[in-house]
């Protein structure tokens, strides 16, 4: 009986402990400052999460003809390629600063990090 | 029987992280603002306008109705202030140069703040100088380096003292030609600002192509925290502003520029007294201060002023802080800003006392 009783205590324990390590996961799935919006047009199309986003190209197309190319590469977000006449969201780089979005105005394409609860 | 006794201890856990949880998810928001006015979250908005793009955030009860509206507002100031659409208050002036000409409330505000501005700057902002930037294709991108004897047939008729303001009827000289690409932005901000705090917001904080303006402060008290480009490299911050009801505005030479047949370096700020990209000492200029619309106009004044003159402009004026970056890679920043001022670059600063 002590014998079951110590088992039923080391059930429990092991229990409550992966429940907190769900919940510790699900908590601090986003953390912040990663979260990437891509606007166009004024609408966000697509959220990305830079923490967990694998090395991808995604490529957005323009409603007036034309593209941009969004490379993700170490958690880090750029444009790689467009066919906007003055290529300034190339010359941008990557997104590292609140204030300095990815803009591509031929194309009316934003970059940029979302507000703490900010939601699409 | 047996199971009767585990149940409860299962549901331990649950309990447990059901708690803490709830604690995670409140922890970040003090209790009392959750019954205060001012929403928690930003309504943010992203729009082009004025050929540029802005963003928009404001915390108050009615957030997304404040946005809408404030897209109506510049909608409705670009049409008033373009000077490419037809129908705008500016065209109209241009296009009536020599007649008298009724105008908006808006347009008559902005005429005279530039004349004034004009004249305080020793014209170095000067609303008439539209046929020359349009002349190297800054208006147009189509970029190319006018002769000598066109700049100088253009310059005859730059010359903002010529403008005769009336109420709302304003008389420009014939052939001359105005623009408020210098002022329109900041003057959108100011209006934003008014327009969020008629729907009672206490924070708000907009950014248009880079001129920021703020309301109040962050919703947790503490000051907006503010980067300002690094002119040599400009995907960068090189400072961050603390600020406070203020706007941040800047002027420089990296925004729009054409590399020229002579390898040279061609730049948007073109200096009235001679026609040419303002060649001053100066490759970026700051202006921190209460009115969006001063900032604005002034940081295009100061660029073209250069160095020396900049700074003695700001020794005597007591309405505007600002931040200097000088073509050998030297920041100057007015002592009025020093406390809330951090250098993240590796330029060297040096602080310019106000005189007197």
């Amino acid at each position: 009986m002590p014998d079951k009783k110590a088992k039923f205590i080391l059930i429990i324990t092991v229990l409550i402990l992966l429940l907190c390590a769900v919940w510790a996961a699900f908590a601090l799935r986003k953390p912040s400052g990663q979260r990437v919006f891509i606007i166009q047009e004024n609408k966000i199309i697509q959220e990305l999460d830079l923490a967990s986003e694998k090395d991808q190209e995604i490529r957005i197309a323009s409603p007036d003809g034309g593209y941009n190319i969004i490379r993700i590469q170490n958690h880090e977000i750029c444009i790689s390629e467009a066919d906007c006449p003055d290529q300034t969201c190339i010359k941008t780089g990557i997104l590292r600063s609140e204030n300095l979005p990815i803009v591509c105005l031929p194309h009316k394409l934003i970059i940029r990090f979302a507000e703490e609860g900010e939601q699409p | 029987m047996k199971y009767q006794k585990i149940l409860p201890l299962l549901l331990i856990p649950c309990l447990l992280c059901g708690c803490a949880q709830e604690t995670a998810v409140s922890s970040g928001v003090p209790e009392s603002s959750k019954t205060e006015a001012s929403a928690v979250e930003p309504a943010v908005s992203d729009l082009f306008a004025m050929d540029t793009y802005m963003n928009l955030k404001v915390w108050c009860m009615d957030g997304d109705a404040a946005l809408q509206e404030a897209a109506v507002l510049i909608s409705g100031l670009e049409n008033t202030l373009s000077v490419t659409n037809p129908d705008s208050d500016t065209s109209r002036i241009n296009q009536n140069a020599g007649s008298p000409v009724a105008v908006s409330d808006d347009t008559a505000v902005l005429l005279r703040e530039a004349v004034q501005i004009g004249a305080e700057s020793g014209g170095s902002l000067d609303i008439t100088i539209y046929p020359v930037l349009k002349e190297w294709g800054f208006t147009t991108q189509e970029y190319q380096i006018p002769e000598d004897s066109r700049i100088q047939e253009l310059l005859q008729h730059v010359d903002y003292t010529q403008i005769q303001l009336d109420g709302n009827t304003v008389i420009i000289p014939e052939e001359a030609q105005v623009d408020f690409g210098a002022l329109a932005k900041g003057y959108t901000s100011d209006k934003l600002m008014q327009l969020f705090r008629e729907y009672g917001a206490e924070s708000a904080i907009v950014s248009l192509g880079g001129n920021v303006q703020a309301l109040g402060r962050k919703t947790d008290g503490s000051l907006w925290k503010v980067g300002v480009v690094n002119p040599l490299s400009p995907s960068e911050n090189m400072c961050i502003l603390e600020i406070e009801n203020q706007a941040v505005i800047t002027s420089g030479n990296y925004e729009r520029y054409f590399v020229g047949d002579d390898g040279q370096i061609y730049w948007h700020i073109i200096d009235p007294k001679d026609g040419f990209p303002a060649d001053n000492g100066l490759i970026s200029v700051t202006v921190i201060g209460e009115s969006g619309l001063l900032c604005d106009a002034l940081s295009t004044a100061l660029f073209a002023e250069g160095t020396e003159q900049a700074v003695r402009h700001y020794q005597q004026s007591e309405q505007f802080d600002m931040i200097l970056v000088t073509e050998d890679g030297k920041i100057l920043i007015s002592e009025g800003i020093e406390q809330n001022f951090e250098n993240i670059s590796t330029m060297p600063v040096e602080v310019i006392a106000h005189a007197g």
